[in-house]
């Protein structure tokens, strides 16, 4: 493996030639190419069109990887397609299913309310306790509005975690992509002080709503708090209990996911709100990928610090030489450090020894599920735009 | 001291690598099949509860399901479901006098007119025969515990029990 030292720092690595990346990136291609063979083979021009348009994009951003040793930036324009054509699709489909984003309650009673994996914490204890599931879908795992039954996403949820961990919220979640392409756009932060403590909101919310949820018997989150009902859908409003919902959601999504992220330049919705990536965070414990700050180098410029989207890095952990546990592993801090202190690490190795290694051996598994997961949902997008426009 | 974990943290990497490319093919699936066999069952507040027996009428059946019963602070009443199907075979308008609980005595007069769009509204009267069951007049589908809908070929009518 490539740990070619550049400038005397440790951890970073210079570019590759091209020949040596275009190897590196041998795998995935064939990989992205094999997760593209269904839709290839279809009769439909368009979803054959689609899928190999995402082949050759996740192909790209991964050779990209690989020659600039950089991560961060080429894994965004994956995630921001990703959040963008998600809700296209999944819009589009609402919309050809029954006309409508809202879901009336006679597709409740049905079990035909699509799944997403942002309940799954809020679950958990109603389920251990009583056996119940308080979400109006399918268990099966081809129920639900599109075949995605809460089995499937279960399933899926699992296995992904059990490969990236909390590298989900960079490499998996369909939502987050939205305010990442927002935090993009400006170049600069316009607040840029922001109380540290904000970040254990996820955590307070996280209990909130799991306590509601087992009280209530529904899954509070959905009803109440979550963003993206305002860009995939919502229970229909019955009354003026539900007009006050669907307006939070619209308050919160424009507030966290379109002007926070401006502002700051932070994933917002990631940072301050999501029970999810709360919970998720307790899976940084068990993944074997982590990332470092090599104290050798470090000459605290906290520069990772303001790099990271999501408030990761704080100066306490920086002191120790690790991330805090919410890092969803996006690579920002890596390719920020001027002195290549922000490395990847696998657990049981030496800080900064290898760190290209643990990054490739990191990317090979997220990349993969990037390109199963997230690469059919944008193959998905990219067929329901062409089918409109073609 | 050093080699052993390194050794064994690049191994745990490396099954993660082989993890990664079973997942489409071996670990979602397992995964789901393992979740289905957890015994777990959707809240009966959105299934309407297992079903207790079915009344044959008339060309059509009338399937009768256990009662509802709302959990700790869930804002929804009691209530019983019951299923007319199929619906082609329902009259234009349906007043059946239900014997929800077996007893052999009808508990409830349930009367709606059956449209022939399916997308039209529907509204339901109940008459109550016995004092655990609550009357309804003209009632569509704004709480779980008191509608009426139609779901595929089911037309679905909850009646809320007065109490437990």
């Amino acid at each position: 493996m490539a740990d070619a030292v550049c400038a005397g720092f440790a951890g970073k690595t210079s570019p590759r030639t091209w020949s040596r990346a275009l190897l590196l990136t041998l795998p995935i291609a064939l990989w992205s190419l094999f997760m593209a063979m269904r839709g290839l083979l279809q009769p439909d021009r368009s979803l054959q069109v689609a899928s190999g348009v995402t082949a050759a994009f996740m192909i790209v951003l991964f050779f990209m990887m690989m020659k600039t040793s950089s991560t961060y930036r080429w894994r965004r324009w994956f995630f921001v397609a990703l959040g963008v054509l998600f809700p296209i699709e999944f819009i589009h489909n609402v919309m050809v299913l029954r006309g409508s984003m809202g879901i009336p309650i006679e597709e409740m009673i049905a079990g035909r309310t699509p799944f997403c994996f942002l309940p799954i914490p809020l679950l958990i204890l109603p389920a251990a306790l009583t056996r119940t599931l308080v979400f109006p879908g399918s268990i099966l795992p081809r129920g639900g509005m599109s075949g995605g039954g809460m089995a499937a996403m279960a399933g899926l949820w699992l296995a992904v975690t059990l490969v990236v961990g909390k590298g989900w919220c960079s490499y998996a979640c369909f939502f987050g992509g939205i305010e990442e392409g927002m935090a993009a756009l400006p170049k600069k932060a316009k607040w840029k002080k922001l109380d540290p403590r904000y970040r254990l909101l996820p955590w307070a919310v996280l209990l909130a709503m799991v306590l509601l949820s087992l009280a209530l018997f529904e899954p509070a989150y959905c009803m109440w708090l979550c963003p993206f009902k305002a860009v995939s859908e919502y229970v229909a409003a019955r009354n003026t209990v539900g007009l006050v919902q669907n307006g939070i959601f619209v308050v919160l999504f424009a507030a966290l996911v379109i002007v926070l992220p401006l502002l700051t330049k932070k994933r917002t919705q990631c940072t301050f709100l999501c029970p999810f990536g709360a919970f998720q965070s307790i899976f940084n414990k068990t993944s074997v990928f982590d990332i470092k700050i090599d104290r050798t180098v470090c000459s605290p410029c906290v520069l990772c610090q303001k790099s990271c989207p999501t408030m990761s890095l704080s100066d306490e952990s920086i002191k120790k030489g690790e991330t805090l546990m919410s890092c969803m592993k996006c690579g920002a801090c890596v390719d920020a450090c001027p002195k290549g202190a922000a490395v990847w690490h696998i657990r049981g190795t030496q800080v900064a020894v290898k760190p290209e290694r643990a990054r490739l051996m990191f990317l090979y598994a997220a990349w993969a599920m990037a390109a199963m997961f997230g690469g059919s949902i944008i193959t998905q997008g990219l067929a329901t735009i062409l089918q409109r426009v073609i | 001291m050093k080699w052993p974990s390194s050794k064994l943290g690049y191994t745990a990497a490396g099954m993660t690598v082989v993890a990664a490319m079973l997942v489409p093919f071996l670990l979602m699936g397992l995964f789901a099949k393992g979740f289905t066999k957890l015994g777990l069952h959707v809240d009966e507040m959105y299934s309407g509860g297992p079903t207790a027996r079915t009344i044959q009428a008339d060309g059509y059946t009338i399937t009768i399901h256990k009662a509802v019963y709302p959990h700790l602070l869930q804002t929804e009443k009691p209530f019983v479901q019951l299923d007319w199907k199929p619906v082609n075979a329902l009259p234009q308008h349906v007043s059946d006098a239900v014997d929800v609980d077996g007893d052999g005595q009808p508990d409830v007069r349930v009367s709606f007119d059956v449209p022939k769009d399916p997308k039209m509204p529907l509204r339901v009267d109940v008459d109550a025969l016995k004092p655990r069951y609550q009357a309804m007049r003209k009632v569509g589908r704004q709480k779980f515990s008191e509608l009426i809908v139609r779901v595929d070929d089911t037309i679905l009518v909850r009646v809320p029990l007065i109490e437990r």
